[in-house]
């Protein structure tokens, strides 16, 4: 198995290398950078690129991490012994019809080979990420409550992905392959642009990422990414793009870019001084 | 290999048996078939923090590219190198830096210039002995005679490796780079381990199966709470020293971000050592009575941030303290003794980087022998975080 990308997603060669080995190493690949650099899109292509089925965790601060591999329904069982099961086919007496898998539980009781991605896992407490340590790591977890012990049928390739929100703890980053995202250069960039808009022009594109860039080194609070220069160049095209992005203080659309109220003051502060030299 | 592996512990990666292993491993299995492959198998395989990229990446560049061994480059030999010196005469001869700023400068500003030129430059100049550029005599170019230097832009081999290296992306994020504005969410990220957490609500199977069963059958649900316990924490600024200055601001912001995370969050000022009374202004004119301080020690984390850098007189004797009415008796340090005692959960944070504090002053040691110290970066944040940890208050 060998992951080059898919047709309209841009995969570096750097990142490309880095999947291929963590897959072939069969560790788990943790993906941080910040929001918009395509850490989440990233699991998504590979199970295209495979043809395998995904299986997806999305983390809540909430996670106990079992949950994610199994959940013991013991209220509608309870539910299920006061008022009859009825014609849903469950049987009080068979645990089984009350145990529910997660994402994790799914991935390894597929037949096939998976995608399991576990996706802003700083959400999660350092607890958390302790408890499912072992589990990644032996691809198997225990049912506590009948003491049964549930083994990967094939270790699915994990990716995680984290916003760095909170730090990870030492441990769980000692299983994992580790990579940082940098934000794309400019060349990096347009590509992931023109895998969006094919048609935009060379001229339209090149007033936008000086722009984007300037903002970005402007010290905002939540400087723009990638995500928030797609939704603005579409604005832009919507809106008719004869006008350019603008510049200065009548960037058009900015709201699209800054979403902060302060960077949006900021934004507008900074452009009153220059107006005033 | 093992040459290798050894430079990663030195310049200060932690490298375990299983890293080791592993990487054994896949070098079996064909994953470096080439040196570009090797660098991100090796960088996976032992990198997991984004701050060590750095280090990793030079210290790879020295041992798969470079022919002499690597050394932590030192600050005082770049500063005392023909390339530095060369460099600061162009910059005054073009007028970039006046003489008047030079005086004012501090030494690693101006190296922070110097490198930055260093990374920017990019159009290539061949030969030479100045200090980037190809086939120079200078420690910095690449295929030179001095070796051992940076390389920069060089054509060598054919991919990431040297793309990745030479751009040196990483750099902002490295452990040793001290707290600012860029990168105050990576300390948000240190300190949002500082809060305990759990989920509000939780299913009591046992005391509903009981209840249901003494209901006749009839379901119960009792659902437990769990106690979201938020912390407390006091700040103590130190706001008299110019050393803290830049980081004023910066410390409250941080702080200030955190602030729903915590139950209580206050700053108190006070002036290089503690003589019994903090303040609660920065001007220092409301003063909180220290028994009220003490009282808080059992319950609350406690940082001071400060230079802990002082007149030694002002730290050992009675009547140290510099300003007259400030009239107490007992020397600085038993105050500080006493507050340790109070926080069982407290350390001290130093704007001055850890490598200079014997050499800055004889209280900093003192001090730190009283707190627990680290300095004001963000592996010193993160150092000072586990330490808070550690006392369950």
């Amino acid at each position: 198995m060998k992951f080059e990308g898919t047709e309209n997603y841009y995969l570096g060669p750097e990142l490309g290398e880095i999947v291929n080995i963590s897959i072939a190493m069969e560790k788990p690949l943790l993906l941080m950078g910040e929001a918009g650099t395509g850490k989440t899109r990233l699991a998504f292509e590979i199970a295209r690129a495979f043809g395998v089925s995904m299986e997806e965790a999305r983390c809540k601060s909430t996670f106990k991490g079992e949950e994610l591999c199994y959940i013991y329904d013991a209220v509608l069982r309870l539910n299920d012994s006061r008022f009859g099961s009825g014609e849903s086919g469950r049987n009080v007496n068979n645990i089984w019809d009350y145990l529910r898998f997660g994402p994790i539980g799914r991935a390894f009781l597929a037949e096939d080979k998976r995608v399991l991605l576990l996706d802003e896992i700083d959400k999660t407490d350092s607890d958390t990420q302790d408890n499912l340590l072992d589990v990644l790591e032996d691809g198997s977890f225990i049912i506590r409550e009948i003491n049964h012990k549930v083994s990967a049928k094939l270790k699915p390739i994990i990716i995680i992905t984290s916003n760095a929100k909170r730090e990870l703890s030492d441990p769980f980053l000692r299983r994992c392959f580790c990579h940082y995202i940098p934000f794309p250069g400019p060349e990096e960039i347009s590509i992931i642009v023109r895998l969006h808009y094919p048609d935009i022009s060379e001229q339209l594109l090149d007033a936008c990422l000086t722009e984007f860039y300037r903002l970005r080194e402007g010290g905002f609070e939540k400087p723009p990414a990638t995500a928030e220069l797609l939704d603005w160049i579409g604005a832009l095209r919507s809106s008719g793009e004869d006008g350019g992005p603008g510049g200065g203080s009548s960037l058009r659309h900015v709201g699209t870019l800054l979403k902060r109220s302060q960077d949006l003051l900021k934004f507008k502060g900074i452009k009153q001084k220059t107006q005033w030299r | 290999m093992l040459a290798f592996i050894q430079q990663l512990r030195k310049a200060e990666i932690p490298v375990s048996v299983r890293y080791v292993l592993e990487f054994y491993d896949g070098i079996r299995k064909g994953l470096a078939p080439d040196l570009d492959r090797l660098f991100l198998l090796a960088r996976l395989v032992f990198v997991k923090k984004v701050e060590h990229y750095d280090t990793f990446e030079r210290v790879f560049a020295a041992f798969f590219l470079g022919k002499e061994s690597w050394q932590m480059p030192e600050w005082e030999e770049a500063f005392a190198s023909k390339p530095f010196e060369e460099w600061l005469r162009e910059q005054v001869a073009r007028g970039a830096i006046s003489l008047d700023e030079l005086r004012t400068f501090e030494i690693e500003e101006l190296l922070k210039r110097f490198w930055e030129t260093l990374l920017k430059q990019d159009s290539a100049h061949h030969g030479g002995h100045t200090w980037v550029g190809t086939g120079g005599r200078s420690p910095f170019g690449h295929s030179g005679s001095a070796g051992g230097g940076v390389r920069v832009y060089g054509k060598g081999l054919h991919g990431t490796a040297q793309k990745v290296i030479d751009r040196r992306n990483y750099i902002n994020y490295s452990g040793k780079s001290r707290l600012a504005g860029s990168n105050v969410g990576q300390a948000l990220a240190s300190l949002k381990n500082l809060k305990r957490a759990g989920p509000e609500t939780e299913l009591e199977i046992d005391e509903t199966i009981h209840r249901t069963a003494k209901n006749g059958g009839e379901i119960e649900l009792v659902f437990a709470k769990e106690f979201r316990d938020r912390l407390k924490l006091v700040v103590l600024l130190d706001n008299g020293g110019y050393s803290m200055e830049p980081y004023l601001e910066l410390v409250k912001y941080v702080f200030g971000k955190m602030s729903d995370k915590f139950k209580d969050l206050k700053y108190y000022y006070f002036h290089n050592c503690l003589y019994g009374t903090v303040y609660e202004d920065m001007a220092r004119t409301v003063a909180v009575p220290w028994e009220t301080l003490i009282a808080r020690g059992a319950d609350t984390h406690l940082i001071i941030i400060g230079d802990a850098n002082m007149a030694p007189s002002e730290l050992m004797a009675a009547n140290g303290a510099l300003y007259f009415y400030t009239t107490d008796r007992r020397p600085g340090v038993e105050w500080l003794k006493q507050l340790r005692a109070a926080f069982p959960a407290s350390v001290w944070l130093n704007p001055i980087p850890k490598e200079y504090w014997s050499a800055e002053s004889l209280t900093i040691t003192q001090i730190g022998r009283i707190f627990p110290m680290e300095d004001l970066t963000l592996a010193g944040i993160k150092n000072a975080v586990q330490i808070l940890g550690r006392e369950r208050v």
